[in-house]
């Protein structure tokens, strides 16, 4: 209980009435990094906002440091601190946008320094200080509104998908900055992003999340229908190249389906044994340090698969990017949503 | 056209000299219109950025009325500050008929609407992910509302400029409630009137020139100001 820093439970989030976020059970542990995954509009931006204190949900309990919502001081919300996907800046000079957070908590002395080291953790030189607002790029500006959290050294780091619109080296720089935040001031790290290497690398957790719902899934890979119903009772979704999924019909009128990495198996031969059987391309590999696992991202005829492999078995395959492998799984292993 | 083109001889000759009835018409202007446009930035912009800002019942009906009375007649708003300032009206002991406060009091309830509208109107403009920033950086109530007007500079700016140009040209409010007496609350509008009457076109051509230089020297100066807090 002492190291809990977020309890959640039964929580729902509702726009104009509209039900967005329906959340269980979720508990993130003090100085953990928390990864959350999903396709578009699965609720993870509104989720992330009730963690930062900047949304009351509609229902359900919600503590954070064991304190109810209505209990936590104004001191206590400022330990947390959320980088919005699309970064907003000042219109002022770099070094004010990253000097507002400390002069606004009364800080008078040393903002120099603090902005200064701030700016150089994510990549950007004092001469970037004097620089407007309007003259940076994309990646820059989101690099100095990282810089704008880090400086005031936050208990709780959010990051909403800070990756999702810079270019390759803002990513990494951003990346180092989340990882450094961790390491020197022990931060607490919850990450939405749609980079599953970098959630696989950096969290000891990933929560899934689709249409507003935590989906026990992992990193879940999500096939969405349509689906097209086979006289033998099964359906079948017809990939480019003439490759098809067919999984057994699902009750209703489901339409996606979400199967878990670990239930996900590569080989260099196509099996022998039954199960449905893609031929693909190794595209990416990540190492996730904490369970010593890897994350392979093989591409199928254009869609994106993630693959969790445990080192033995990869090893054993020797995987290289670009490197073809079949992939196979138990058509009774999917989960219907 | 030969009268104009005298007209406008005379007009400079007349400003060459720096002619006193002239000058004191300007100065008038100039005082009761900046009088006017200070007081009502300082209910205007207060007003504007909750109806900009904040969410209440019957916010959209507001809106409705500020922005109509945006294009409130300036003899109106004379007849009514007249009602209430004359020997008969509730502010009547006050003697203020006939004198510059009460071409401020007219001029402000003039700009008020138009520093009101805009302000609000600035600060609806401004980022939906401004509130959520300035959250996230730690940024109590009092900080937001602060640093969302400092955003909303440019706007206001504007607002205020628009609601000179507005208080200086008009004639209603002066000629009804300042009654036009020279040297005293004769203003470059009302003058103009007068002495286009009387068929002195110099003087009220000379008084016309210093009207657009004015408004010519108050937008040069925003453009200067927005280029400064751009560069």
């Amino acid at each position: 209980m002492a190291d809990e820093l977020y309890r959640l439970k039964n929580l729902t989030a509702a726009y104009d009435g509209k039900p967005v976020l329906r959340i269980g059970s979720l508990v993130i542990e003090h100085g953990s990094a928390v990864g959350f995954a999903g396709p578009n509009g699965s609720g993870k931006s509104t989720l992330l906002r009730i963690l930062a204190l900047m949304e009351k949900p509609a229902a359900g309990a919600f503590r954070f440091r064991g304190m109810p919502l209505q209990e936590i001081s104004f001191s206590q919300r400022r330990r947390v601190s959320l980088l919005l996907q699309e970064p907003y800046l000042l219109k002022r000079s770099v070094f004010e946008n990253v000097a507002y957070g400390l002069k606004v908590r009364g800080v008078r002395r040393d903002i120099a320094r603090r902005v200064l080291e701030s700016l150089s953790w994510v990549g950007l030189d004092a001469d970037f200080c004097r620089r407007r607002w309007h003259q940076l790029s994309g990646g820059e500006a989101q690099r100095v509104a990282l810089a704008a959290r880090l400086a005031l050294k936050p208990e709780v780091l959010i990051l909403d998908e800070p990756t999702a619109s810079v270019d390759a080296h803002s990513a990494y720089l951003i990346r180092e900055a989340a990882a450094r935040a961790r390491r020197m001031w022990g931060a607490s790290l919850l990450i939405a992003s749609h980079n599953h290497q970098w959630l696989e690398e950096v969290c000891e957790r990933v929560v899934f999340l689709f249409q507003g719902r935590i989906v026990d899934a992992g990193l879940g890979n999500v096939i969405f229908g349509p689906w097209k119903r086979r006289n033998d009772g099964r359906v079948e979704k017809s990939l480019a190249a003439d490759q098809k999924i067919v999984l057994p019909a699902p009750s209703g009128r489901r339409q996606v389906v979400i199967i878990d990495p670990a239930r996900m198996r590569l080989s260099a031969d196509r099996p022998l044994s039954g199960g449905t059987c893609l031929a693909g391309t190794v595209l990416s590999i990540a190492h996730r340090p904490h369970t010593d696992a890897f994350l392979v991202t093989v591409s199928v005829d254009g869609h994106h698969f993630n693959v969790r492999m445990a080192p033995t078995a990869f090893r054993r395959l020797s995987l290289w990017p670009s490197d073809p492998v079949y992939l196979s799984f138990d058509p009774h292993d999917v989960h219907w949503l | 056209m030969d009268f104009l083109l005298d007209g406008f001889v005379q007009a400079f000759t007349l400003l060459w000299r720096q002619d006193p009835a002239v000058f004191s018409a300007i100065g008038t202007t100039v005082r009761v219109s900046t009088a006017s446009v200070l007081l009502s930035l300082l209910l205007g912009i207060p007003a504007g950025f909750v109806l900009g800002y904040a969410e209440f019942p019957g916010k959209r009906s507001l809106r409705t009325l500020v922005d109509t009375l945006l294009s409130l007649p300036t003899v109106f708003i004379g007849l009514l500050v007249y009602a209430f300032v004359s020997r008969r009206g509730p502010l009547g002991e006050l003697g203020l008929l006939f004198t510059l406060p009460a071409i401020v009091i007219g001029q402000t309830i003039l700009a008020l609407p138009v520093i009101t509208a805009l302000t609000a109107a600035a600060v609806e403009a401004l980022d939906r992910r401004l509130r959520p920033t300035l959250t996230a950086l730690g940024a109590d109530g009092r900080q937001i509302l602060l640093t969302t007007v400092r955003e909303a500079h440019f706007g206001i700016l504007t607002a205020a400029v628009t609601a000179y140009g507005r208080v200086m040209t008009e004639v209603g409010i002066s000629m009804m409630v300042g009654g036009n007496i020279k040297w005293h609350t004769r203003t470059i509008t009302t003058a103009i009137a007068l002495e286009t009457g009387k068929g002195e076109f110099a003087t009220g051509i000379a008084l016309g020139l210093v009207l657009l230089a004015i408004a010519l020297g108050v937008n040069f100066s925003l453009s200067l100001l927005k280029r400064r807090w751009q560069a």
